[in-house]
């Protein structure tokens, strides 16, 4: 308790170095030149560190420890004829020591890889499209999917079999630096994985003997198949089921912005129903204004012929827009939440948007009943228990809009995980089923591509 | 009405208050308190009164503008209760010095505490007490009884404001038995009494704050910038990751505006969320807030709606053009939080649970006191 910062030390050099603590010897025992040595590597980790966007893999940081193992007996004495220094010296490690403490709780968040690390060529189509997603300017579970397909039908097009291989055993070589590609530029999505497992399906299965050209018209149309019945038809069913459940008079409230969602909205708007819609929006995305402005600039249907009477064209949506923070003043206006998913695991947890499991929480309580539109291209094998363990933090260069402080960090992650204790119902395009039955859909649907 | 009781300069100090309060000039429970009391401070030396009765009503006619000005800001009308209800001691103690009565008051009863509705009120003295140097109603020196009162009163309206002015210290006191060595604490909001609360702690413990940005204020950004500069090892998050993140956080730490009779509190928009999502997640949630706040209130009408509004340009702004005339923005100020998800009040007087509360309110001011 006498000297609580030169305890605090021990961590930062057990998690920084690969030996085990117990061998390390403390700040007090080294001699001066060591500490400096020590403080200037520290700083020099530091600034590596916010180099490669906070990236704390221990490889990365360089090891205090080893120079100061040999010698440590003979400073024991040195520091005793410096305290001063050594309070100086033990000030600043401690501030690098809490920040990596803190830090490793948050280590496997994964922050997109930077760097041209990639072997073999990359189609020009992936480097684009991987651009796109480490911009944003692609985002969201359907839309990723459909753009990395439809860059792999490019790729395939432009693909030529190599002499003494076949396209089945090669392609797919091929295809994984791409994949890595754009993996590199934005983790992948369950969407994606999903996509590119059944391609793989596709490629090893792929006709030996066929013509090379007659064989990749095959998989383009293969890949076609896929995102016309798993995402555009599977959208189109969902739409027609969840409008059932919206009702003339409905107050509807969704969180930020998926596209199923909003085609749900729109096409019961276009069945003539009239109802409202709260949107709630959160910081770092800001996606519900996208949605607003959808809403908000619905086509205006013209006057309409119905029963030999002219009717006047209705009125847009009434929407209602408000930040987070003042979900809790709005939920009990609301008559039924309606929110989109990132994936769905077969516990029936629910992946989205972070934020979405706030709503789900706060309406479960008021007793407002939870719809998830989620296709079932999207669902996960595995289980997933909390939200914390596998996330994806936005990049901060991206969103910057606060402050800069020495011990400050910023952290945006992108998804939550909502309990299925939270959702009433999951709307698929094979119905309404509750979330404990997502496990059985994949069996149901005969394990065709899953 | 009292205000004629007054005189010209104390009037218009009175008024210039109450338009600052109006207009949101002057704003934060601990701010509008100070000035609440400095006004009263000088209603007491200089306004003119004879009688105990006189005195109450001046008070109170002050109290009730000034609340009527701005009845969000609660702290202004505790002040006032609280001046009252120490006038009414000084009042009680200078009648009894000199009369006869020998009411020793002992200990605390649940009898006493149910026929008085106080737990340590002093028993009132029957009106015709002989009142020994005080004298009401002197017809020849209609000053006397002022004079003689003032300078206990003044001694009393200091003692409240000492109390204001060591409300952080008092408040942080006892923060390193809640804060404890490498836990996770998540917080929103600027509040000075976290702050406070959290900069003391660091002293002795070695912790990490997350803090929510806390749309659209974004007063988390400027609590994240001063606890990382006092040297705490902050992470700053948007709201949204709030669920996310709480099954990390060891506790919460919230501010409050006002703390209400039965328990609950408002405070600023985001925190019934945050207690929300930190009771599914069994987080113990505390509030740090001087006694100050104490409101006599119980929250009928608006039990999860807002309180107040801001203003909607924060939350949808201009530049988004032609959005802004199509949509209905809510802006929210405040949350009710219920006493359900609060676990502690750590206050400048000792850590109390939202069950005790009201009693904490029966001590502080008097029940007539409660409509000013």
């Amino acid at each position: 308790m006498a000297d609580p910062t030169t305890t605090s030390n021990e961590p930062s050099a057990s998690t920084s170095g690969s030996q085990p603590s117990g061998s390390q010897p403390s700040q007090k025992t080294m001699t001066k030149a060591e500490r400096r040595e020590l403080q200037e590597k520290q700083r020099a980790a530091k600034l590596a560190q916010k180099q490669t966007g906070g990236d704390t893999k221990p490889k990365a940081k360089p090891k205090p420890a080893r120079p100061t193992e040999a010698t440590s007996s003979s400073g024991a004495d040195a520091s005793r004829s410096h305290p001063k220094d050594a309070a100086a010296s033990t000030t600043v490690v401690e501030g690098v020591t809490s920040k990596s403490r803190s830090l490793r709780i948050f280590s496997h968040f994964g922050l997109p890889k930077h760097g041209p690390g990639v072997k073999g060529d990359i189609h020009p189509s992936i480097i684009r499209l991987a651009l796109q997603f480490s911009e944003f300017r692609i985002c969201g579970a359907n839309a990723r999917c459909i753009a990395t397909l439809t860059a792999f039908k490019t790729v395939i097009q432009d693909y030529t079999t190599p002499p003494n291989n076949t396209l089945s055993r090669h392609l797919m070589s091929h295809l994984s630096p791409q994949i890595t590609h754009l993996v590199s530029a934005r983790p992948m999505s369950v969407t994606m994985g999903n996509a590119i497992r059944q391609l793989k399906l596709e490629i090893s299965g792929s006709d030996i003997d066929m013509p090379e050209q007659d064989a990749k018209d095959l998989l383009c149309q293969k890949i076609d198949d896929y995102i016309r019945d798993r995402i555009i038809i599977a959208d189109e069913v969902i739409q027609d089921l969840a409008c059932k459940k919206i009702k003339d008079g409905d107050i509807i409230l969704t969180y930020a912005r998926s596209s199923v969602v909003e085609k749900v909205l729109l096409s019961a708007y276009k069945q003539g129903k009239r109802f409202s819609v709260i949107v709630v929006d959160s910081r770092p995305l800001l996606e519900g204004k996208a949605l607003l402005q959808a809403l908000t600039s619905a086509p205006p249907v013209s006057w309409t012929l119905s029963n030999d009477s002219l009717l006047p064209p209705p009125p847009p949506i009434p929407c209602t827009y408000a930040l987070l923070p003042a979900l809790p003043s709005l939920i009990s206006e609301a008559t039924t939440v309606i929110l989109g998913a990132h994936s769905l695991h077969s516990n029936g947890a629910v992946f989205s948007r972070a934020g979405t499991a706030l709503v789900a929480m706060m309406a479960n309580q008021h007793s407002v009943p939870v719809l998830v539109c989620c296709e079932t291209y999207k669902f996960s094998e595995g289980v997933m228990l909390d939200g914390f363990g596998k996330n994806e933090l936005a990049p901060s260069h991206l969103f910057q809009t606060s402050p800069q402080a020495p011990n400050l960090e910023i952290l945006n992650p992108l998804y939550d995980l909502t309990p299925p204790s939270c959702i009433t119902a999951v709307v698929t395009e094979v119905g309404l089923i509750p979330p404990s039955s997502i496990s059985s859909i994949p069996m149901a649907l005969g394990r065709i591509s899953l | 009405m009292s205000s004629e009781l007054l005189d010209d300069p104390t009037q218009r100090v009175v008024e210039n208050l109450a338009w600052k309060l109006r207009r949101r000039q002057i704003v934060g429970s601990r701010a509008t308190a100070l000035e609440t009391l400095r006004v009263l401070h000088q209603v007491i030396s200089d306004s003119p009164f004879s009688n105990m009765e006189q005195l109450v009503t001046i008070v109170r006619g002050v109290g009730r503008r000034l609340v009527e000005a701005q009845p969000k800001e609660h702290s202004v009308g505790n002040t006032v209760r609280k001046v009252l209800h120490h006038i009414r001691e000084e009042y009680n103690t200078a009648t009894r010095g000199s009369g006869s009565t020998t009411t020793s008051y002992s200990g605390f009863s649940i009898s006493k505490f149910v026929q008085l509705g106080q737990p340590r009120k002093h028993t009132v003295l029957p009106k015709a007490e002989s009142r020994g140097s005080l004298k009401e109603n002197d017809s020849d020196d209609p000053d006397s009884f002022a004079r003689s009162l003032r300078p206990v009163l003044k001694e009393a309206i200091q003692d409240v404001l000492d109390e204001l002015e060591t409300v952080y210290d008092n408040v942080s006191k006892n923060a390193p038995n809640h804060i404890h060595s490498d836990e996770i604490i998540l917080t929103l909001g600027m509040s000075k009494t976290v702050e406070a609360f959290l900069i003391s702690a660091a002293h002795n413990r070695n912790y990490t704050v997350m803090v929510l940005e806390t749309a659209p204020s974004y007063g988390g950004r400027d609590m994240a910038k001063t606890l990382s500069t006092a040297g705490i090892s902050t992470f700053l998050v948007p709201d949204s990751s709030l669920y996310g993140l709480m099954s990390r956080v060891n506790k919460v730490i919230l501010g409050a505006h006002a703390i209400l009779a039965n328990g609950g509190m408002f405070a600023i928009t985001g925190s019934l969320l945050a207690a929300t999502a930190a009771h599914a997640h069994s987080t113990p949630v505390v509030v740090c807030a001087g006694q100050f706040k104490l409101t006599p209130l119980w929250n009928l009408y608006h039990e999860y709606g807002a309180l107040d509004f801001g203003d909607p340009n924060q939350v949808l702004g201009f530049e988004e053009g032609s959005l802004v005339d199509k949509v209905d923005v809510v802006n929210p100020f405040y949350d009710y939080v219920q006493p359900d998800l609060i676990d502690a009040f750590i206050t400048n007087d000792g850590d109390h649970p939202p069950s005790s509360i009201y009693r904490l309110i029966k001590e502080t001011y008097d029940d007539e006191d409660n409509e000013l």
